[in-house]
């Protein structure tokens, strides 16, 4: 897929654990122009986590989505065709980058994520990015990683939200429009 | 008093600058004559046991900004505990005599009372 000088529409869905957010974001991805791609940024781990994401694949294939597994790199990724992107989620992608062996470390974690976004921004007409509400629980009881991890995802959610055209939080399913309107 | 409240560094003070606020203007102190207080939370904190009693000078700031911490699992730590409760207790009572107050998520205000 090759690269265009223009930045597609952008959608950030967020929201806490089990707010329903995957399935706001996918029934948005869903509307949106095919063929759908679905970047997964989970690291499977163990027997469980991987038959936890083999059951998950089969219903996102039901949906018509090819899924994408990218756990780092991300503005190196090159999407087969043009069409609706959705990309799970926030947190994994920046903590693989900050964490994992493969990823570029904390200091450059939160630019690695965010220009991968946009360079997915140009191979697609829609992209739908998830994120993670882990900012509302006391952030001063953890390790210093951690809390790291908080601060750039805080980050990474102010830039993503300036630069969206529409930004929802999922709350039990439901989407709170934040910032433009559903369509 | 504009009660500004929302997530670890969800752009709070960012949204109070946009006020008209300078930097001069922001205090972490009580009673320095300074019109906006940030981190209330870290005031909690310090001495959870008194919290309440902080309420009387916070009512005379134009603009108290707070940290939401009470969305996590309880602490197992009984002082860490109080903390988080009477940061929301004294949130609420901020806010009900507030004119207006504003919830900050992402950088992006939403208006909860006025």
């Amino acid at each position: 897929m090759c690269p265009s000088s223009e930045l597609c529409p952008l959608t950030l869905v967020f929201g806490g654990s089990a707010s329903g957010k995957s399935a706001v974001a996918e029934d948005l991805a869903a509307a949106g122009p095919g063929p759908r791609f679905y970047i997964a940024a989970m690291e499977p781990y163990g027997a469980e986590g991987a038959r936890r994401i083999a059951r998950h694949r089969q219903m996102r294939a039901d949906k018509g989505f090819e899924t994408v597994e990218r756990y780092t790199g991300l503005k190196d990724l090159r999407l087969p065709a043009r069409g609706t992107a959705l990309l799970e989620c926030l947190g994994n992608a920046i903590a693989n980058e900050m964490f994992s062996s493969a990823g570029v470390g904390p200091e450059g974690a939160l630019e690695a994520v965010l220009q991968g976004i946009e360079a997915l921004r140009r191979q697609c007409s829609r992209l739908i990015v998830v994120g993670n509400d882990v900012f509302a629980d006391g952030a001063a009881q953890y390790e210093p990683s951690t809390q790291q991890w908080i601060a750039i995802m805080a980050q990474a959610h102010r830039r993503l939200a300036q630069q969206a055209d529409r930004v929802c939080e999922a709350v039990c399913g439901l989407a709170l429009w934040r910032k433009g309107a559903a369509e | 008093m504009i009660l500004i409240i929302g997530g670890f560094a969800a752009g709070k003070r960012d949204y109070v600058r946009s006020l008209g606020y300078q930097d001069q203007d922001f205090t972490r102190e009580i009673g320095d004559g300074k019109p906006v207080l940030w981190g209330l939370q870290d005031l909690v904190y310090q001495n959870p046991e008194e919290a309440m009693e902080l309420l009387p000078g916070l009512l005379e700031k134009q603009a108290v900004i707070c940290d939401e911490v009470g969305c996590g699992v309880t602490p197992v730590d009984p002082r860490q505990r109080l903390a988080r409760e009477q940061t929301g207790r004294l949130c609420a009572a901020l806010a009900a005599q507030a004119q207006k107050v504003v919830r900050v998520c992402c950088g992006l205000p939403a208006v909860i009372k006025e």
